[in-house]
């Protein structure tokens, strides 16, 4: 999951892209934060959307807008790649002539180097890439003269071979992840923040952890049907972290773009003095119930949470409105998707379940994490749950260990806030990561209503064989979704929209539905 | 050295002038002498009657809450409507929403209901924060919790330094060391700094040692933090009091006399350095307020819902430009507090010793 405050969907662009644009120059833009600029550690919303010009995969998306950034394209990869008719073996044959940003040539072992890199180094994407062949073993004994037998490489045809253990559908979609962007051989297992060459348009020329970093044009780089030249010459990216500053900034026409989360009560006012860009992504908000823990372990108190949330009212206490109520687990823009409405907001019912499951009085701890809009939301899910009857207090936990505490069986966690922002667009990013109880482990844990269903889980495997997301395959994670709500481990309540803030001086902006603003396709009016 | 001009004393000085005036001279003890003083202070009179209607109004809270605005401080009002002269109005009003028809969002900023000012029968008297909650009631508790940690945390804080200073200045040597290197090893650390260390690390599990069980969210977690942070800024300038009256004579002559350490620490140092203690007390009072308002605006006080002063400010920074009284009221109410107290005991302090140097120094 990607764990900053950015989501990775895109609604069509505001404005028509521009043939006559005027040249961007030096684009000037400000991120609340980043965690890392390292391929094989960076898994935040805020690094991907940089690093994905820099950094390229053998499979990548396209720079479009809408529904069609979503497709796959190949990226370092002359085409897309033959697949075994068992779905096992994936083949690919890298472009001639690629070169990293210092010169050098990049060599199909390159890739084997990054997958290895990133389970030396423990970096934070490994979990992706165990399912091949030899991937747990190497995982288990690192070293860098180890071999994970399962990616053969051969420098001279430029090929490379992945096996893997069994088959996986959303396996293309995992390569196109940054964590498995080639970087040289040479390249060292630590973290190397803005240092490492890539084969992107462009290349980090400094970076400052407390200040920014920039990007400069890479003069290696040659454009592809899929990945063309950026406009902006050089990208200055500043951080800061107070979003009223950030919006500041860019009505002082002191930088042309900012992706702070503009507070509700500015957007309104804002909003007429540069160009405010709702960025539809693809995300969901929802309060997790243990279903493992009293008094989540009873359905019906489960069922009662869900129809005492007035989601609606929530959306707008939260963000000021900028979200969609809803009741699913997938978020709208996938194929995937059909609306539920299972749980229509009704207080009465709510507390009659309260009172049918004997759980009146039940005390409750309401788990969030000290981030301003979790902490609202928190609010008014204790104040809920006090309202039909159980008896909730809220705990607050520190950002940075939020996820690990409330995934550590040991916490007995029994409720709290949580979201998902989508790390590649498909039905298994959601299902398997957070709902399959094959999958729960006792730390580090996602699926923090510790739901495990035969049947569900069984769907699941079953369903990450099909390597096409086809209208039938579509119709059965529908199906797979609506169990799951039909047993209320979840009381999902936002897709949220994220305001994104351009100068008046900027036109050609461009949402990309995975990567958001699309900073190469930018121009200035 | 020159032999002084006159054998008179104080007490045949009296006499003489008695005997002059035929006026009785009435023996006047410190207390008196200092309440007489601290009377003629009117600035510092008014100020512990500020800190008084502060801390009945917030002791009401309760009573304000049932029977005046008929909600709870965490209750949330979102959705609901409220009537203020005879009309209705949104208790939260416009926001930001979806229209089906074109499929767009229409963005417009959410409004909050602003102070009723009695107009809406008690309800929602200085208005509504974003979560649709009545900002009076918020503010009272709020004032309640800041005021328990308050001075909860002072009595704990006093009680500790002056026992861990009593047993520095008499027994000296070994046992004065080993507390002064404690006094500095806390002083070591800024207090805040040190208090959301601390507070965060009982922040998930809360405390359950020695046989003490605090969970977390208990308002005794910040009063216990803040008492411990707190300790050497009253403990080390008792201790010099202390150490500087154990070479006193009747000190000596106390123990001489066979007086035991618990007698010579409760019935001649303490009584010698108490009106020093209640001018700190009331100090470190207001001092523990502002490090509670601290650290519950970062988070690491009082938890949420549960308001305090400082979480309130906090959680109306956000909507500063549409609801500044989110802040201000919170902010007020801490201003007119921590000012009374410090203008009270700066009086105490003048009326106990004017000569006295008491300062809580951070």
């Amino acid at each position: 999951m990607m764990v900053a405050a950015y989501g990775v969907a895109a609604n069509k662009s505001s404005s028509a892209p521009n043939k006559a644009y005027k040249k961007v120059g030096t684009l000037r833009a400000v991120l609340d934060t980043i965690d890392f600029l390292d391929p094989q550690q960076a898994y935040t919303g805020q690094s991907w959307w940089a690093m994905w010009n820099v950094y390229e995969t053998l499979l990548t998306y396209k720079h479009v807008d809408g529904p069609a950034g979503y497709q796959l394209v190949p990226g370092l990869a002359q085409s897309m790649p033959k697949i075994s008719s068992n779905g096992r073996v994936y083949k690919f044959t890298l472009r001639p002539g690629l070169k990293y940003s210092n010169g050098k040539k990049v060599q199909a072992s390159d890739f084997k180097w990054a997958i290895k890199r990133g389970f030396l180094a423990t970096g934070q994407g490994v979990g992706f890439y165990t399912d091949i062949a030899g991937a747990k073993a190497f995982a288990a004994h690192p070293t860098k003269g180890g071999n994970i037998s399962g990616i053969v490489v051969n420098n001279k045809k430029r090929t490379i071979t992945v096996k893997l253990t069994k088959p996986r559908g959303d396996f293309l979609t995992i390569l196109a992840l940054l964590f498995a962007a080639p970087v040289p051989s040479s390249t060292s297992t630590q973290i190397l923040n803005g240092k490492i060459p890539g084969t992107g348009p462009y290349r980090f020329s400094s970076f400052d952890a407390n200040r920014g970093f920039t990007m400069v044009r890479n003069k290696y780089f040659k454009p592809t049907k899929y990945i063309p030249r950026g406009n902006p010459d050089k990208v200055d990216v500043s951080f800061v972290s107070d979003a009223n500053s950030a919006t500041q900034r860019v009505i002082n026409g002191q930088a042309d773009y900012s992706n702070g989360a503009i507070p509700p009560d500015r957007i309104a006012n804002a909003k007429g003095k540069g160009h405010l860009v709702l960025r539809d992504a693809a995300n969901t908000y929802y309060f997790w119930m243990n279903t493992r823990e009293a008094p989540f372990n009873k359905l019906k108190v489960r069922q009662a949470v869900n129809y005492a949330i007035d989601r609606s009212a929530l959306n707008r206490i939260v963000w000021g409105g900028l979200g969609r109520a809803t009741q699913n687990v997938l978020p709208p823009t996938y194929p995937s998707y059909t609306k539920l409405k299972l749980y229509s907001h009704n207080v009465s019912k709510a507390k009659q379940l309260i009172n049918q499951a004997g759980a009146k009085g039940a005390k409750v701890t309401v788990w969030t994490r000290q981030v301003s809009d979790a902490i609202d939301a928190a609010q008014y899910y204790t104040s809920v749950l006090n309202n039909i009857g159980l008896d909730a207090k809220l705990n607050i936990l520190p950002r940075a260990t939020y996820y690990s505490t409330i995934g550590n069986v040991a916490t007995h966690a029994q409720t709290g806030w949580a979201r998902w922002l989508e790390d590649y667009p498909h039905p298994l990013d959601w299902f398997d990561v957070l709902l399959n109880g094959n999958r729960i482990t006792n730390t580090d844990n996602n699926n923090y209503a510790w739901y495990s269903s035969a049947k569900t889980n069984k769907e699941i495997e079953g369903l990450k064989k099909a390597q096409v997301l086809t209208p039938a395959v579509n119709k059965r994670w529908a199906t797979v979704e609506k169990q799951i709500m039909q047993q209320a481990p979840w009381a999902p309540w936002s897709n949220r929209v994220f305001p994104e803030f351009f100068s008046k001086k900027m036109g050609c902006i461009h949402i990309q539905r995975l990567y958001g603003v699309d900073l190469m396709r930018l121009c200035r009016k | 050295m020159a032999e002084p001009a006159t054998d008179l004393t104080f007490d045949s000085a009296a006499l003489l002038a008695s005997e002059e005036h035929e006026v009785t001279i009435v023996g006047r003890s410190p207390w008196y002498l200092a309440w007489r003083r601290l009377r003629r202070n009117y600035l510092a009179l008014a100020s512990l009657g500020l800190f008084f209607v502060i801390v009945i109004a917030c002791a009401l809270a309760p009573v304000y809450a049932h029977h005046v605005a008929h909600t709870g401080p965490n209750d949330v009002h979102v959705g609901e409507k409220v009537r203020v002269d005879g009309k209705l109005k949104d208790v939260i009003g416009g926001g930001s929403f979806y229209d089906v028809n074109t499929g767009k969002f229409v963005v417009k900023a959410p409004t909050y209901l602003g102070p009723t000012w009695w107009h809406a029968h008690g309800r929602f008297v200085l208005g509504t924060d974003n979560l649709g909650r009545d900002v009076a009631v918020r503010v009272l508790y709020g004032g309640r919790n800041s005021l328990m940690i308050g001075i909860g945390s002072a009595l704990i804080c006093t009680f500790v330094a002056l026992t861990l200073a009593l047993l520095a200045g008499y027994y000296r040597g070994g046992c004065d060391w080993l507390i002064s290197r404690f006094f500095d090893i806390i002083w070591a650390f800024p207090v805040l700094l040190l208090a959301i260390a601390i507070s965060s690390a009982l922040a998930i599990n809360g405390f359950h040692h020695f046989g003490i069980n605090i969970e977390p969210g208990s308002l005794w977690l910040p009063t216990l933090v803040i008492s411990y942070v707190l300790i050497p800024y009253i403990g080390r300038p008792i201790r010099g009091q202390i150490l500087s009256l154990r070479e006193k004579e009747f000190i000596e002559a106390a123990i001489g006399q066979g007086a035991g350490p618990l007698r010579v620490m409760f019935s001649d140092l303490l009584p010698n350095i108490v009106s020093t203690v209640l001018v700190f007390f009331t100090l470190i009072i207001a001092a523990n307020i502002l490090t509670e308002a601290g650290l519950s605006y970062l988070g690491a006080g009082v938890r949420l819902p549960d308001p305090s002063w400082g979480n309130l400010i906090a959680s109306g920074q956000d909507q500063i430009e549409t609801a500044p009284w989110l802040s201000l009221i919170p902010g007020i109410a801490i201003v007119l507090t921590v000012l009374s107290l410090n203008i009270f005991g700066d009086g105490l302090r003048d009326a106990l010793d004017p000569r006295a140097k008491v300062r809580i120094e951070r």
